[in-house]
Parts: C-alpha cells; sequence; structure tokens
C-alpha cells in the first residue's frame, strides 16, 4: 500500500464521494415526501385511497433495490421517458426507501393518544389542525431515531447506483481498481470513507436515541 | 340550552342508548351517575359530537349537534369537554395548552389569549406552573389546567367525564373544589361522576343511567337519599358502601 496510490486514487474517490452524498440526500428527500404522503393515504378514512397507499407500500417493500433501479433506468426510457443514471439512481432509491419511511411516520403518527385527538376536537380544532399543531409536532419526535437509520441506509444502499453507472464512490473504487489492480487500497479506502460519511450519522441517531428515551422516561413520572 | 330527544346508540350489536331524554337548562348541574357500561360517558360524548348517535336528537340552543355538519367544530367551541385521563398535549407547556384553542381555533391574539390563560391558571391555583410541560405536573394538577383549557374557549356549557376517577384520592379535593366554584359561577355543567358527596352537595339534579336508559332521575337530595327506583338503590348501596 503506497502512499502515492492513496494520494493519486483519494480526488476521484472523493468525486465519487460527492455523487454519494447527493444521491443519498436526493433519495432521502424525495422518500420523505413520498413516505409522508402514502403514511397520510394509508390513514385515509376513504377504503381505495388506503388499500391504494397499502398495495404499494407492499409491492415496493417486496422488490429488491437492484431490480427497481434496473426497472427504471432500463424501461421507463422505453416509455419514452429519458432519465440520466443519476436522476434513475434517486428516483429508484427515493421510491424504494419511501416504503419504509411510510411505515415511520405511520408509526409516529399511530402512537400520538386518541385522547389528545378527542380533547383537540373538543376545542374546536379541525383535522387539518390537528395534524399540524398535535399529530405531526410530536409525530416527528418519535419517527426521528428511525427515520436517521433509514437515512443510514439509504447512504450504504446507494452504492447500488453504481450497477446502473451512475460514478458514486463505489463505481470510482471499482474504475480504479480495474485499471490498477491495487484491490486492497482501493476497497480499502473505499470502506473508510463509508465509514466516515455513515459513523457520523450513525452516532447522532444513538444520541437521539437516548434522548427521546431520557424524555419519555421524564414523562412516565 | 342543552336538549337530547330520544337518542339511540350501537356499537356493532350492543345497544348502549336506548331512548335517552334529557334537558339541561343555562346554569344548571346535571350529575350522570351509574354503573360502568349503563352509557352515561356516551351520553355526555354524545353531546359535543365526539361520538355519534343513530337516532334521536340533540341540539345546543336549538343547533342540532351532527358529526357530519360542518358546524360541528364551531360547535364544539361552545361546549367544553375536561377528560378522564386529563388530555393534554405532552408538547406544549400548561400556558400553551390553555392558550392553544383561544389562538388557533378562535383567532385570538396571542397577547390577548395569555393574558385569559394567565387569568384562568390563577382561578384552578396553578399560576406558578405555567411554563410547566403536563408531565412535571400531579394528576390533579392536570385536570386542572384541562379545565382551565376548557374555560379558555369561554364555553357556555363544560362536559364533565368522570373527571376524578384517574386521580389519587388526596388530589380529587382540588379538582372538585374548582368545579364547585364553576357551578357557584352560574356554568352549565353535565358531569359523569363516581363522586356522591360531590353530586350532593352541587348537582341541581342526578340521573341515573342504567341498560342505557335514565331510570331515575330528579332533585340530587331526592336521587341520592330516597332513591325510588330498585337499580338506584342497589347501586347507591354498593358505591356508598366502599
Amino acid at each position: 500500500m503506497a502512499y502515492a496510490d492513496i494520494a493519486a486514487f483519494f480526488p476521484i474517490l472523493l468525486k465519487g464521494a460527492v455523487v454519494t452524498v447527493q444521491i443519498t440526500l436526493g433519495a432521502l428527500l424525495l422518500s420523505t415526501l413520498l413516505g409522508l404522503l402514502l403514511a397520510l393515504m394509508k390513514r385515509s378514512p376513504l377504503t381505495p385511497v388506503s388499500a391504494l397507499a397499502g398495495t404499494f407500500i407492499n409491492v415496493i417493500r417486496g422488490l429488491p433495490i437492484i431490480v427497481q433501479l434496473f426497472y427504471i433506468y432500463f424501461v421507463i426510457p422505453e416509455l419514452g421517458i429519458d432519465l440520466s443514471a443519476f436522476q434513475a439512481s434517486i428516483i429508484g432509491l427515493g421510491i424504494a426507501y419511501s416504503a419504509y419511511q411510510a411505515e415511520n411516520f405511520r408509526a409516529g403518527i399511530e402512537a400520538i393518544d386518541s385522547g389528545q385527538i378527542e380533547a383537540a376536537k373538543s376545542i374546536g380544532m379541525k383535522s387539518a389542525l390537528i395534524m399540524r399543531r398535535v399529530v405531526l409536532p410530536q409525530a416527528i419526535r418519535i419517527a426521528l431515531p428511525p427515520y436517521g437509520n433509514t437515512a443510514v441506509m439509504i447512504l450504504k444502499d446507494s452504492s447500488l447506483a453504481s450497477t446502473i453507472t451512475v460514478a458514486e464512490m463505489t463505481r470510482a473504487g471499482q474504475l480504479i481498481a480495474a485499471s490498477t489492480f491495487q484491490n486492497t487500497t482501493v476497497y480499502t479506502m473505499v470502506a473508510l470513507m463509508y465509514l466516515a460519511l455513515s459513523l457520523p450519522l450513525i452516532f447522532g441517531v444513538n444520541r437521539l436515541e437516548r434522548f427521546f428515551a431520557k424524555s419519555r422516561q421524564g414523562a412516565d413520572q | 340550552m342543552i336538549a337530547i330527544d330520544h337518542i339511540h346508540k350501537a356499537f356493532g350489536a350492543t345497544q348502549v342508548l336506548k331512548g335517552v331524554s334529557l334537558e339541561v337548562a343555562a346554569g344548571e348541574v346535571v350529575c350522570l351517575i351509574g354503573p360502568s357500561g349503563s352509557g352515561k360517558s356516551t351520553v355526555l360524548r354524545c353531546i359535543n359530537g365526539l361520538e355519534s348517535y343513530d337516532s334521536g336528537a340533540i341540539t345546543i340552543h336549538g343547533q342540532t349537534v351532527d358529526v357530519r355538519r360542518s358546524d360541528i367544530h364551531a360547535l364544539r367551541t361552545r361546549v367544553g369537554m375536561v377528560f378522564q385521563r386529563f388530555n393534554l398535549f405532552p408538547h406544549r407547556t400548561v400556558l400553551e395548552n390553555v392558550m392553544e384553542g383561544p389562538v388557533f381555533v378562535k383567532g385570538e391574539s396571542r397577547a390577548e389569549a395569555r393574558q385569559h390563560a394567565q387569568a384562568l391558571l390563577e382561578k384552578v391555583g396553578l399560576a406558578e406552573k405555567q411554563a410547566a410541560y403536563p408531565t412535571q405536573l400531579s394528576g390533579g394538577q392536570q385536570q386542572r389546567v384541562a379545565i382551565a383549557r376548557a374555560l379558555a374557549m369561554r364555553p357556555e356549557a363544560i362536559l364533565f367525564d368522570e373527571p376524578t376517577s384517574a386521580l389519587d384520592p388526596e388530589l380529587v379535593g382540588d379538582v372538585l373544589t374548582v368545579m364547585r366554584d364553576l357551578a357557584a359561577e352560574g356554568m352549565t355543567m353535565v358531569v359523569v361522576t363516581h363522586e356522591m358527596s360531590f353530586a350532593k352537595e352541587v348537582a341541581d339534579r342526578v340521573c341515573f343511567l342504567y341498560g342505557g336508559q335514565i331510570v331515575e332521575e330528579g332533585p340530587a337530595s331526592r336521587v341520592l337519599s330516597e332513591p325510588q327506583n330498585a337499580r338506584t338503590q342497589d347501586f347507591l348501596r354498593r358505591v356508598l358502601d366502599h
């Protein structure tokens, strides 16, 4: 493992890391919006709406993410919609994780005691106001730790974008390794760089969990 | 003011209300008593539309209570409710809990709502707790905040659903004192309760429910001291034995 090699590979991998972060943030944003929509749909009193959301969530959870990526990257263009590999990876991961996000959000919303919702009704609040002032502020706190875990998983699974030619960190590593045969150096560097991104996130989630566990303990007193 | 006319209600196959009728005049305090499952809480919850009823009618000042109608929200602002389990918003301070309705439902200015909320907290004896969160309070204190929250909407009547049943015995007194003061001020109150001494002292009228019907009704002193109906006699004997 020569220092010269490391110095030469690092800028290339760093470029890949930037793409990795972009995919992660893009997919996180998309999965958040879509997941929230699905969670609200699933709670709808209209059966067709909740059934549609439920079916969507099950189908998405039942498919390997890599197959979803292939589908979006190779099949959608045949329908006449042009997507770059980068766009396809964000959309694919965003949709794939929206199903998990929806379950996170739903658990958060359902953890709110129905008595509070009745109390809100009893002072004349309408459902949208109850959502905004009573349910969501508390549901977000409950959903935050699992949300953080989902973010970590998206970060790691962004490496799947390498299979549809996106030059993110894993793909960058593959390309360097293929041309230099420095497998040990390259993949050790790739692994360490993923850890540099994921460990702070994991520690952050752990802190959040401890913080909320403590505040919940306070609630029992 | 509140007129309940022959309401029926079933949960699935179980008929919980079988033709309940009750009139509550402005300024009157009516206590609903009866064994659990008699339907007394359901009657209360129908009055402000937290529960729907299958047939019959409920009106408040002539306006029909109907869960499906859009005026139900406005109607609820006129009839407050206090719950057995307080149901305060745990993520908001005591003061914010009381201000929530006036600011976000009635559109009062924050300054105005704060002033009123502080006066109400003073009234229920919790002025010094306004910055606390509900979890930092005892059950009795939480219930008094819940009463202040209901009062903040300046309601014409307040419904109390077993307001002291979830409290430790030593905390019941403070809540009953607040309720007694409210009654003395002329607040219209419908109270589901197991506190017979409170009913005897404060209620203008007591209704005994059994099996989804009001089987005995009259002035508190008469119903509680000389019940006519065998069911009422039996119930009171059991309750007072405790």
